[in-house]
């Protein structure tokens, strides 16, 4: 019973990992109506410029989530403004293929940046063990999946009320006449891939925090996958609960039949998903079927 | 200007080319092919190999992605069960090696038809992500069933003898891999003038038109994916050859975004660009580290420690830059030059 309590815990709570950064890709996805390749990859960098600023300017909390957080945010609008935004108009696959060759170009950058030895992020914090029970957690993960539930709630918030949240559905259901209203398409996608590297910067830190931080770690984009495909790509909500399913579903898989399982258990309910309903537990968008 | 040169039967119309020069610096092209590896060294033997292999795999994807419009990242997994069906049918079963090519293709063609199924009612990026998800599920299972791949450490592989003709040497096995590149070019091109591929480019460009035509969408898709993944798993089993030693480890995921790349900077849905890409694409990381050594120490140092992320940043970038301004890649290149020099002085 312990043994399943202890594996529920740190599967939510990598879970709420893959959570925000299925946020980020739904985000993007919402507002633009693509598939931003490059999230784990986002969330590596983050990570790794807030090690920088942890061993480099201080190793205060704050100082480091502030300069985390504004770091994933000028990166998005740089990102946004000079490789996304030029491909306008061109066809979906384009897009698609830009953003994976900004995952790989990403992904090459940390070797030749930073180097290839796992370090970890050692902020004072996140890092006490909690007895909850019997199960022993670390309070980090109780911290992240706190975090995803917040993140939750302030998304609900600004998409429901927030003027600019109104303007990003606005455009996701229909941007011509998003536009002919007077919403700027472009500030909206600017706005999106900023707030999505945000998240996807916090799971990196958080992730980094918890486990260590090493140049494997964009692997969490293509395990945040499933959690989107599963909430639906179109539902930011939904991803975040995704999150939460997958990693319960992966630590399970994991505990329970092999190890191995647990490392591709997201790409079968992925494959799974698509089959039996292409659109998610909670999108709306209907795919095209022959 | 050139003009009065009309094609007035359908003959003419789907010629491969119908210009004696063409004829002639292909064949010349064809003989110094022949020739040439047998006074090459080593390294470049090896270079031309590796070409060759890539541009069959390339050609292959091809015909899914650039012809029937859908977006695979799955050609590392149609590569690697086709390196392990020649592996274990001939290493370990101890079959002939035609019989372990046979089944190198028609294992992946058999794997594609489940993966193709599903994939049938999703396009775009939903197809995308489903073969993401094959590849990567393909690896796991091979790392599980160890009775049969011998999981994690591999199969040894030796060069074949096909037809009574030894390819153990360098030059042989260049020369093979070259001829079935060209075989493989020959039969896409014919196959891109068939029924078929008039077919598989109406499915890309509307879809539905497509139907109302008359084209079966599922049965061309599928054809699409088996016949994509059977050249893919011919250029998986001669990858492993050439590596000599077969392990899921010698087939990175970095090769199903080469493949793409080679298709985008060739100029997606062109026999001729995913030949060309392939060459520009496996040449590029060999010229920068020439440029790179020109240097000196310190750069070369850094390139020997970073070698695999210095070829993917080079694949992202190439990738990111051809769609930004060349979205016709090489091909696109080739026809401007062509018509420049037909009009001169007049602009295109």
């Amino acid at each position: 019973m312990t043994y399943l309590i202890e594996l529920l815990i740190s599967g939510l709570s990598i879970g709420a990992i893959y959570g925000l950064i299925a946020m980020g890709f739904a985000v993007i996805y919402k507002s633009t109506g693509l598939v931003n390749f490059a999230q784990g990859e986002i969330a590596m960098i983050v990570a790794y410029v807030a090690w920088t600023i942890a061993s480099h300017v201080s190793g205060n909390v704050f100082v480091v989530a502030g300069g985390a957080i504004l770091f994933a945010c000028v990166f998005g609008l740089a990102i946004e403004r000079l490789v996304i935004r030029p491909m306008i108009g061109e066809p979906i696959f384009s897009t698609i293929m830009v953003t994976i060759g900004i995952a790989v170009v990403l992904r090459s950058c940390i070797v030749f940046l930073w180097d290839a030895v796992p370090h970890s992020l050692d902020l004072g914090v996140g890092r006490e063990v909690l007895v909850l029970g019997e199960a022993r957690v670390r309070s980090g993960q109780l911290g992240v999946i706190a975090l995803l539930l917040v993140a939750i709630a302030g998304f609900y918030a600004f998409f429901r009320w927030s003027r600019f949240g109104v303007a990003m559905r606005a455009v996701a259901s229909d941007d011509r006449t998003a536009m002919l209203m007077g919403v700027s398409a472009a500030r909206v996608q600017a706005v999106a891939w900023a707030a999505s590297c945000v998240i996807a910067g916090i799971a990196g830190v958080m992730f980094a925090i918890i486990h260590e931080l090493s140049p494997t770690m964009f692997v969490l984009g293509l395990k945040a996958f499933p959690a989107t495909i599963l909430g639906g790509l179109d539902s930011v909500l939904g991803s975040a609960l995704g999150g939460f399913i997958m990693g319960a579903v992966e630590n399970l898989a994991g505990g329970y039949v092999s190890p191995g399982l647990k490392e591709v258990s997201g790409f079968i309910v992925i494959v799974v998903i698509l089959m039996v309903r292409p659109f998610g537990l909670f999108g709306e968008r209907r795919i095209e079927r022959v | 200007m050139r003009s009065g040169y009309f094609k007035e039967t359908i003959a003419q119309q789907i010629d491969l080319t119908d210009s004696a020069v063409v004829r002639i610096w292909l064949a010349l092209l064809v003989a110094a092919l022949i020739v040439v590896p047998f006074y090459l060294n080593p390294f470049y033997l090896s270079l031309l190999t590796i070409v060759a292999i890539t541009a069959i795999g390339a050609l292959g994807l091809n015909i899914l992605t650039g012809w029937a419009g859908l977006i695979s990242l799955g050609h590392v997994g149609f590569m690697v069960l086709g390196a392990y069906a020649y592996a274990i049918s001939t290493s370990i079963w101890k079959l002939d090696p035609l019989v372990g090519l046979l089944l190198a293709g028609l294992v992946p063609a058999i794997a594609s038809i489940i993966v193709g199924i599903p994939s049938l009612r999703l396009t775009g990026l939903y197809l995308a992500i489903t073969t993401l998800a094959f590849a990567f599920i393909i690896n796991h299972l091979i790392l599980e069933f160890d009775g049969l791949t011998r999981g994690a450490r591999g199969i040894f592989v030796t060069r074949p003898t096909l037809f009574g003709i030894s390819f153990k040497s360098d030059t042989a096995f260049a020369l093979l891999c070259v001829a079935l590149a060209a075989i493989t070019l020959v039969a896409t091109l014919n196959l891109r003038r068939s029924r078929v591929g008039r077919a598989l480019v109406a499915i890309r460009d509307n879809d539905i038109a497509a139907r109302v035509m008359g084209v079966d969408l599922t049965i061309y898709k599928l054809n699409a994916f088996i016949t994509s993944s059977f050249i893919i798993g011919i250029s998986g089993a001669l990858y492993g050859i050439f590596l000599s030693y077969v392990t899921v480890e010698g087939f990175p995921f970095l090769l199903s975004i080469e493949a793409l790349a080679i298709l985008i900077v060739g100029g997606i849905g062109t026999a001729l660009g995913a030949v060309l890409g392939t060459i520009f694409i496996v040449l590029l990381p060999e010229v920068t580290s020439m440029l790179f050594s020109l240097l000196g120490d310190d750069a070369a140092r850094m390139l020997s420690t970073g070698a695999h992320e210095l070829k993917s940043m080079l694949y992202g970038v190439v990738i990111i830059l051809f769609l930004r301004f060349q979205p016709h890649g090489l091909v696109g290149l080739w026809r401007d030059s062509k018509r420049m020099w037909v009009n001169w002085p007049l602009r295109f």
